[in-house]
């Protein structure tokens, strides 16, 4: 069985993340890019499919700037048999919005052919959650989305999500789209000589245009501002004061 | 800028691992005086030990600027953990350049750790003076007989395969010394109680005391006779190793003092907003991108073949003493606290200290910068 996995370039998440003085989004350029954790846990759970000898073969595939290849390199480290980067954009200021990479993916599965793709369920760039759902649709399969937890057996995906009330389990009938929630697994770490192993590896790179999708954005961004800077604490003299502060300010008595 | 991808992509997974990992753990390690095998079991299975190995011989084959981006990763979480990095890369350098192809079977569980190595030279009457060493090996048939001592030897509590340098011929000098591949677990072995050091406190040191201890006939590394030009043949790698190390310890410092000083208020604003310890960060940070740029023109030179010794003396010693005097910055910076078991800066203020000691002291380096000037002129 193949198993498809698409991975986003984003911004570290440990980097401390600037708006663009025109608001029209983040700062991007001269920023520490890296892959977006929860592809990571899609990559490591469909590794660990293959390692149980379910899976045969792991593709990823990354859409955007050139520099993804740095990511994709990662991903082929980390297990991955083969990559795939679909040259969208050379600006690395822009965002390719979910319905335009559903379609990319898409065109995708259709020329890979997988029984499955995992995907993360959101990257923590803009937190969309929209692109497995989309490809799902687009494709006409079943999808499980927040997956904690995955099984795979003979033609279908065991998915436990969970929901505010405790945990959904899904049966999907293959092939299907699964994105992956942050409890499913542990990324491994990757190990050095896998990183010169990864070298060897195939990775194609696709131009956008021989895919015939259109990317033009559909979506206008109005403001990106920064969260407000928390107030300081005050203390309290009584607990009168305390109940005064509760019913009149915040409001919750 | 000065690392390909490959490096970068090196750096990045040895700093995961490093702060999931390594750098939490630092501060038990350091009480505990505890020598952490779980996380060298990890750090095996991660290629982590024996950086340079060749492919072929079942290691990663990384260059030696690779090698010193993973040696200040490694310290920038915890010292001892990089110098059991530092020591596995020497041993395993040794093998790799001298080793018969059965003695290189070893290579394996070498860099898995499950077979724990120590580096023998230093004796009481031997420190930086190599040539006054009393270890002798005597033939024995086709083998050896070993008798004689070595001190302050990194994992000599723990280890299970000595690589020692041993008189072989009285009259020779330098050209009289050898080294001999040793079971420390053979009879006639006998090791000393575990020392308590200021700092790098979980890395293992001790004594070891030979006693007619047999040696085999495949026990000798290399030719008979060379073992001093061995020994000086990996110093260069030696010495870049620990200026990373030295580094690392002191980013860690950096670290932790632009952290406080952004957090820590006093007359009602953050203490970063004073000159006074604005200046002190910038200097830090000045110094240790200075030493970091000579550790890498020195693993450059090294991997382009080219004559690194000064390079490698100047990073050892400018990142040793900068790694001391910044990491005193970083206690300032603290104030009390930075005085404070449990404290990060004070751990690394005490771990940097043999820095400016080990793998050739300060001074020796200083008298190698010069005598590389004086021989070889001024001009860089």
């Amino acid at each position: 069985m193949k198993i498809l996995v698409p991975v986003k370039r984003v911004f570290d998440y440990n980097v401390r993340v600037r708006v663009r003085s025109d608001g029209s989004g983040v700062e991007l350029a001269n920023v520490k890019m890296s892959m977006n954790p929860f592809d990571e846990i899609a990559l490591e759970e469909a590794v660990r499919l293959k390692e149980k000898g379910v899976a045969t073969e792991i593709v990823a595939v990354s859409i955007g700037v050139p520099q993804a290849k740095d990511t994709l390199r990662t991903v082929l480290a980390m297990g991955a048999d083969r990559a795939i980067l679909v040259h969208a954009t050379d600006d690395v200021q822009q965002d390719i919005e979910p319905l335009a990479v559903a379609k990319i993916l898409a065109k995708i599965v259709e020329a890979e052919n997988p029984q499955l793709v995992i995907a993360g369920k959101q990257a923590i760039d803009n937190d969309m959650n929209a692109t497995g759902q989309m490809l799902a649709a687009a494709l006409g399969w079943g999808q499980g989305t927040y997956a904690s937890a995955l099984e795979v057996s003979e033609g279908a995906a065991l998915v436990t999500r969970e929901i505010d009330g405790g945990l959904q389990t899904l049966r999907l009938k293959l092939p299907a789209v699964v994105t992956t929630d942050l409890r499913l697994n542990q990324p491994r770490y990757v190990a050095l000589p896998a990183i010169m192993k990864a070298k060897k590896k195939p990775l194609e790179e696709v131009a956008l245009a021989t895919l015939g999708v259109d990317i033009q954005p559909r979506l206008t961004v109005l403001s990106t501002v920064e969260p407000p800077k928390r107030q300081a604490g005050v203390k309290l003299h009584s607990v009168d004061d305390l109940i005064s502060k509760l019913k009149n300010e915040a409001g919750v008595l | 800028m000065f690392l390909n991808e490959t490096q970068e992509e090196v750096r990045a997974t040895t700093r995961s691992f490093v702060n999931a990992v390594v750098r939490p753990a630092a501060e038990a390690l350091d009480r505990e005086e505890r020598f952490p095998t779980e996380i060298y079991d990890e750090m095996g299975k991660l290629g982590l030990f024996g950086i340079a190995v060749p492919e072929e011989l079942g290691g990663p084959g990384f260059d030696t600027l690779t090698y010193a981006v993973v040696m200040e990763e490694l310290s920038r979480g915890y010292a001892s953990v990089a110098d059991q990095c530092g020591l596995v890369e020497l041993i395993s350098t040794l093998l790799v350049r001298h080793g018969t192809p059965e003695q290189q079977k070893m290579l394996p569980d070498v860099m898995s750790m499950k077979r724990k190595v120590a580096y023998c030279i230093t004796e009481p009457e031997a420190g930086t003076d190599v040539s006054g060493i009393r270890t002798t090996a005597v033939r024995d048939g086709e083998g050896w007989v070993l008798n004689g001592g070595k001190i302050w030897i990194h994992n000599a509590p723990v280890a299970d395969t000595g690589f020692v340098l041993a008189r072989t011929d009285k009259e020779a000098g330098n050209r009289g010394m050898s080294i001999f591949i040793v079971d420390l677990h053979a009879k006639g072995v006998e090791r000393g109680p575990k020392e308590h050091k200021m700092g790098q406190r979980a890395s293992q040191v001790g004594a070891l005391d030979f006693q007619d201890v047999r040696l085999g006939p495949d026990a000798l590394l290399g030719d008979m006779n060379r073992g001093f030009h061995m020994m000086m043949s990996v110093l260069d790698k030696g010495r870049v190793g620990i200026a990373s190390l030295a580094v690392g310890i002191a980013q860690a410092g950096l670290e932790a003092a632009v952290d406080y000083a952004g957090t820590r208020k006093q007359f009602g604003k953050h203490i970063s907003e004073f000159q006074g310890v604005q200046w002190l960060l910038a200097d830090m940070a000045k110094d240790i991108e200075a030493a970091r740029l000579l550790v890498y023109s020195a693993a450059m030179k090294i991997d382009r073949g080219l004559d690194a010794t000064r390079a490698c003396s100047m990073a050892k010693c400018f990142a040793g003493d900068i790694a001391v005097a910044r990491t005193a910055d970083a206690v300032q910076v603290f104030g009390g606290s930075g005085y404070i078991r449990g404290f990060e800066v004070e751990r690394l203020y005490r771990d940097a200290k043999i820095t400016q000691i080990y793998e050739g002291t300060n001074q020796i380096q200083r008298m190698i910068i010069a005598r590389e000037l004086l021989r070889k002129g001024a001009t860089a």
